[in-house]
Parts: C-alpha cells; sequence; structure tokens
C-alpha cells in the first residue's frame, strides 16, 4: 500500500466527492468503494474514517438518516446544502495542490 | 452467511466491553463490524462469528474503539455549543435585545448605588440558587429519562448532566468572587464591565438550564434520527 500519510490531509476531500457522487453511503460502504476504485492502493482505515465522517456532520456538511437493513439499524451520510458546497472548494483546493505538486516535482513543466 | 439477531447483541456488548458506551455511537460500529464479518465469512467461511469479530475489530488499530470514541465526542461538544450560541445570539438580535438591554441597565443601575455592595451579592446569589435549583432538578429529570430507556446519548447527557456539572464550578466560586466584589464595583468602567458579565453570565445559564432541557426532545429527534425509532 502506498505511504498513507500523503493521503490523510486529503480524507475528508474523498468521502465528500464520494458522497457527492451518490446519493448517500454509509461507514463500510465508503471504505469499501475506495478500496474498489483504487484498486487496494488506498484503504481508509475505520479509525480515521469514523472521526472524519462526524467532524463533518458535527459541521453540517452532513445528515444522517437511519434505515433498517438485515435486522440492523444502518447510518446513512448525505451532503446538505453547505456540504455541497464545500465539496467544489475542496476538490479544487486539491486541484490546485496536484497542480503545485507536480511542478515541484516535475521542474520541466515549468520550463516551457 | 449474515450476522444473526443474537450475534448483533453480542457485538452490542462487544463495543460495551470496548468503551463505547452512547447508543448511536454502538449501532454505527455494530452495523460496521457486521457488515466486515459477512465479507470475511465470504472469502473464509470457516472462521467462528468470533474469529471474524476479533479480525475485522483489529482493523480499528491497537487503541480499538477509542479514538473514534474520542473524536465523537469532540464533534457532540461543537454541535452542543454551536446551538448554544445561535440561541444566545436570538438575544443580541429583536425582539429579545430589549429583554437583554433591560437587564444590563437594571444591573448597571443597581451597581451604582451606595448599596451597590450588597446588590451585587443578591444578583450573584439569585443566580448561583437558581442555577443550583435547576440543576437538580433537571439530574432528576435525567434519572426519570433513564427508567424509561437505559439507551445511552451524549446529547442527552451534555444537555441534562453537563449543564448541572457547570452549575456547581459556578457556586463553588462563590467564595471567590466574593472577596473581590469591591474591586469589581470600585469604578465606573468596572462596573460596566460587571453588568456586562452579569448579563451575560444570566443569559448563558438560563439557555442551558432552561431553554436547551425544553428543547431537548426536538434537539435530540434531529441529532440521532434513530432516536425515535
Amino acid at each position: 500500500m502506498a505511504n498513507s500519510k500523503l493521503y490523510k490531509g486529503s480524507l475528508t476531500t474523498i468521502i465528500l466527492k464520494l458522497l457527492n457522487e451518490s446519493d448517500k453511503m454509509y461507514g463500510y460502504e465508503i471504505t469499501q468503494k475506495v478500496k474498489e476504485i483504487t484498486k487496494g492502493e488506498l484503504k481508509i482505515t475505520e479509525g480515521a474514517l469514523y472521526p472524519a465522517l462526524h467532524k463533518l456532520e458535527a459541521d453540517g456538511l452532513l445528515e444522517v438518516e437511519m434505515k433498517k437493513v438485515d435486522n440492523r439499524l444502518r447510518k446513512y451520510y448525505k451532503l446538505t446544502e453547505k456540504g455541497n458546497k464545500e465539496t467544489v472548494n475542496k476538490l479544487n483546493e486539491l486541484q490546485e495542490y496536484i497542480k503545485t505538486m507536480q511542478i515541484l516535482v516535475n521542474p520541466k513543466f515549468g520550463l516551457e | 452467511m449474515k450476522v444473526t439477531p443474537s450475534q448483533l447483541q453480542d457485538l452490542y456488548a462487544f463495543t460495551r466491553n470496548h468503551y463505547v458506551y452512547h447508543y448511536d455511537l454502538q449501532t454505527e460500529l455494530v452495523d460496521h463490524l457486521a457488515n466486515d464479518i459477512e465479507s470475511i465469512w465470504q472469502e473464509n467461511p470457516k472462521l467462528s462469528f468470533e474469529e471474524a469479530r476479533d479480525q475485522s475489530f483489529k482493523k480499528f488499530g491497537v487503541f480499538g474503539f477509542m479514538d473514534v470514541v474520542e473524536q465523537r465526542q469532540k464533534a457532540m461538544n461543537k454541535r452542543y455549543y454551536k446551538y448554544l450560541l445561535s440561541e444566545l445570539k436570538q438575544w443580541f438580535s429583536i425582539p429579545k435585545i430589549i429583554m437583554t438591554a433591560t437587564l444590563f441597565v437594571t444591573f448597571f443601575t443597581l451597581l451604582q448605588t451606595s448599596y451597590a455592595k450588597y446588590f451585587f451579592f443578591i444578583i450573584f446569589g439569585v443566580l448561583a440558587i437558581w442555577t443550583l435549583f435547576r440543576s437538580i432538578q433537571l439530574n432528576r429529570e435525567f434519572r426519570k429519562r433513564k427508567e424509561i430507556s437505559s439507551k445511552k446519548w451524549l446529547l442527552e447527557e451534555l444537555i441534562f448532566k453537563q449543564a448541572g456539572s457547570i452549575g456547581i464550578i459556578f457556586l463553588s466560586q462563590f467564595y471567590n468572587i466574593s472577596m473581590w466584589s469591591d474591586v469589581f464595583i470600585s469604578n465606573t468602567k468596572l462596573v460596566l464591565l460587571t453588568a456586562a458579565i452579569f448579563t451575560l453570565l444570566y443569559l448563558v445559564n438560563y439557555i442551558s438550564f432552561r431553554v436547551i432541557p425544553d428543547k431537548a426532545e426536538e434537539l435530540l429527534k434531529t441529532t440521532y434520527p434513530e432516536f425515535s425509532l
């Protein structure tokens, strides 16, 4: 697995982006989805995912919904209106970051 | 293979044994573990429930659920104080600001009379006694609620019990504050400040000991969709 420290700062953005693409998701589903998309390259740890989700909820970016599935209660998260706006901001920030890193790592781009 | 209802109960007990005491977080973690156990079984059907459960729990790291619990507490505290602040803001906009201003002017006037020292004690005393009275009431109410349902909710504890502990800390400072009362009322600037602090204390205590507990049901239902299930 790739260096997880590098991904750490982007966890919130990853969560927001995933929720932006689907109507609602639950915690376990998010971990599996990330694993699937990145073909196992990135594994979100449980110990980091839930705190991030709860923080986003407290900040009013996510709202929750409960549903009974397989005899148990499942907590779904979805973006609020504020969350939708924040997703756009966060994704832009991340794009900028990627661009800057590319310039730094590969200075040839800067010489053209 | 699916996790059975009795195994789900076992998972609830498991989270409790690992220091997760609040029902909302227990429920979320139980569902997580159950999902993971079911996917572990798909790859390795021979594993027992306990083995699969322990394998899943290991993924949470050496500290287990501790970090999740701690962060959840922080997030809930934040929500509580956000709510308190939004209630407080209402007292600084029309129409409630009239009451806030009246309270402030009354305190300011009383603290400038020749009986200022007595008024200082009366203003503080009334608040302290009322706060103590309310925290006893809220504690009793909390116990009654727990007789009806034993499920624990962090926000409910914040509303009914944390408010109480603030009251006790507040009262314990009575002696210190009385020692300094002469300083507080020694000149107009300090009287202004004292009147402002008293006004703020009255508002904050009124909100946390009366307004928020009265809205507890509504708040709990919006915070926890599973509360009424």
